[in-house]
């Protein structure tokens, strides 16, 4: 491994040491090291390595701040284990915070104390990103978003095509030709986005989304450009390229004068621009900004839209993405878009703010150098699937809609997975 | 009603290690207040009052903890251990400041604060014990692990012989030199979780209210 550069160590070493809020100084001080949190990790409880419990990623932060921040970790650093940030320091923590962590923050809700476990390996991608020292796939996708606008460089013209494509077979399906899917258009309510998967890979998911607009009679654009909902710069722990993706998705609502930020279906792209990205920009956004779960509940209600929920009869369950059920309080809200659309609703166990992460998150996607692991964590989820004997399992997020694919090939669960815009759309009386 | 004329050596000493060990917590307490709470400019969607009750009451509860319910004789033993340690934090502030009144502790109550630390005492042995043969546990423990829960256990131990034989100036020396070395420490190693532990608990309920996740459904 090569030396790491001292003026980026001092750099990484000033994030555990500046705060403007106690809230790192807490969690950085409360773990007990009892250990009791092993067992709501995925990691752990698949391979059953101490390495994996959700104390040991904790302390190897925590010991870096001592050995710098505290009077045991400075003047007796081994009474504390308070351990100097160096060249093996920083290899355990690349394995530990990004390989073995989709910071789910299922453990911070069983935690004996309630130390905020995915903040601190949050905190320690921030000190390997000042490094340099972030996975190299996760940072080619984070480089793609910022060089294109979006995480799979996907070139405009093709885009477009695609979004053409689509339009023509909305217009086919409602047997409407004025129905469409909206580029770049201004002073619209709605300013939606999309996972670049959706184009790339599953373009039907965006028809979907459409065909709820069309029969909500919205106003409604999609950006050829910076229509991307992900933030890579999220999980890369990079807060400036977590920014700038940040920023150039706001100010494109603004460029298009839109009323409404919708954030498609993401958990983490959610995450990230619901509740980091004000803080990333330095202030709140000047319009209003919600999941497109909580838009298609709006519409429900308002009876916007009607749904014959007798047309999704098939047994379905819920995967509850933990960036917007567990850390993003939409649990009620996707429980009843989904009662309102689906006839036979079977419940995982566990489920809703205390299902299992689906194994793909926390930027493991995008990390090729662990799939293995992740592949393996990801029984967990298999077996809450299988257990539940449902036919379709829909869930409101992109990236857990890929990890389900490749578990659903890997286990042999034979069920398909859908969106919500796509089970809401099946059931649409227009 | 007796009178103590002058504090011992031992008297003293811990007089001096509680006001270190006071001003050390009171320290980390100011700090923590001064650097305040995180100030989010994401909108809100729950009710941040509601998530922090939620954190330090129902969320505290075994049935929702699987460190808790999985865990029940480990949690049910942490516990004890804890009332305990406050217990003896309680009898420790009574002592120091019983060495001018010299209040005499009625003996039936002495020896019933004597037996319920003796089981504190055996519960903390127990977790240390656990933390010695577990291989997984001992694996990531650090010599701060055994030290804190070694002297608050020693500590609860002769807090119970204390109360049981107040009488006998051997065992009330070995008390506060104890407690001596118990409130140096107290603040430095991973005990000082007694101030972390409710700010920890206020900034989950903060994180979780924001977002309408606790209270829970």
């Amino acid at each position: 491994m090569k030396p790491i550069d001292p003026v980026k160590r001092e750099k990484a070493l000033a994030l555990l040491a500046s705060t403007s809020d106690s809230k790192l100084l807490t969690h950085l001080n409360s773990c007990v090291r009892c250990g009791l949190c092993a067992i709501s990790c995925m990691y752990y409880d698949t391979f059953h390595e101490a390495k994996y419990i959700p104390a040991v990623k904790v302390d190897i932060v925590a010991s870096i701040y001592k050995r710098y921040n505290t009077f045991l970790g400075k003047h007796a650093p081994k009474l504390v284990n308070a351990r100097p940030l160096n060249e093996e320091t920083a290899e355990e923590m690349v394995d530990l915070l990004f390989g073995s962590c989709t910071m789910c923050g299922r453990c911070v809700t069983h935690c004996s104390i309630g130390v905020d476990i995915s903040y601190l390996v949050h905190k320690g991608r921030e000190m390997l990103a000042e490094m340099g020292m972030v996975p190299a796939s996760l940072q080619s996708t984070v480089d793609a978003a910022v060089q294109t606008g979006n995480n799979m460089a996907i070139p405009v013209e093709e885009y477009t095509d695609t979004i053409e494509w689509m339009e023509e077979e909305l217009q086919d399906e409602v047997e409407d030709e004025n129905a469409r899917i909206p580029l770049d258009e201004t002073d619209c309510n709605i300013f939606y986005t999309l996972n670049p998967r959706e184009p790339k890979f599953f373009p039907l998911s965006i028809k979907a989304m459409a065909k709820i607009f069309y029969a909500a009679k919205e106003s409604w654009t999609l950006s050829s450009k910076y229509y991307d909902v992900t933030n890579y710069g999220y999980f890369n722990g990079n807060t400036a390229e977590a920014t700038l993706i940040a920023r150039n998705l706001h100010d494109e609502v603004l460029r298009l004068k839109g009323k409404r930020l919708i954030l498609g279906e993401c958990g983490h792209g959610s995450y990230a621009n619901r509740w980091e990205g004000p803080n990333y920009l330095g202030h709140s956004y000047e319009f209003d900004m919600i999941t497109a779960v909580e838009l298609i509940k709006e519409y429900i209600d308002s009876g916007r839209i009607r749904l014959d929920k007798s047309l999704n009869s098939e047994p379905v369950t819920i995967h509850d993405p933990c960036n917007l059920i567990r850390n993003g309080g939409l649990f009620k809200t996707l429980r009843y878009v989904l009662h309102a659309s689906c006839s036979n609703i079977i419940e995982m166990d566990p489920y809703g703010n205390d299902n299992h992460c689906c194994g793909g998150g926390g930027g493991q996607l995008a990390m090729s150098e662990y799939n293995e692991r992740r592949l393996g964590i990801g029984k967990i989820k298999a077996d809450q699937i299988s257990k539940s004997s449902a036919k379709i399992v829909i869930t409101p997020c992109h990236n857990c809609v890929d990890q389900l694919l490749q578990l659903n090939h890997t286990y042999k669960l034979n069920v398909k997975i859908m969106t919500v815009a796509e089970i809401v759309a099946n059931a649409l009386i227009l | 009603m007796v009178v103590y004329s002058a504090m011992e050596w031992y008297h003293i000493l811990a007089w001096v290690a509680s006001v270190i060990c006071f001003g050390i917590f009171f320290g980390h307490f100011i700090r923590l207040i001064r650097f305040g709470m995180p100030k989010d400019k994401a909108k809100a969607q729950g009710r941040t009052s509601a998530g922090i009750r939620y954190a330090y009451i129902n969320s505290m509860m075994p049935q929702h903890k699987e460190s808790a319910y999985l865990h029940l004789p480990t949690y049910t033993a942490g516990i004890i251990y804890h009332l305990g340690t406050f217990l003896s934090l309680l009898l420790l502030i009574f002592s120091l400041i019983n060495i001018w009144i010299g209040w005499k502790i009625p003996e039936l109550l002495g020896w019933i604060l004597g037996g319920c630390l003796l089981i504190s005492t055996l519960c903390g042995l127990g977790v240390l014990i656990k933390r010695i043969v577990k291989q997984e546990l001992r694996s990531f423990s650090n010599p701060d692990d055994y030290i804190s829960n070694g002297l608050t256990t020693i500590f609860q131990a002769i807090t119970a012989l204390f109360m049981a034989f107040p009488h006998l100036p051997a065992v009330e020396m070995v008390y506060f030199i104890i407690s001596v070395l118990f409130l140096l420490w107290f603040p430095l190693g991973k005990t000082r979780h007694i101030l972390y532990f409710f700010f920890a608990r206020l900034h989950l309920g903060y994180f979780y209210g924001r977002r309408g996740t606790w209270p829970e459904h």
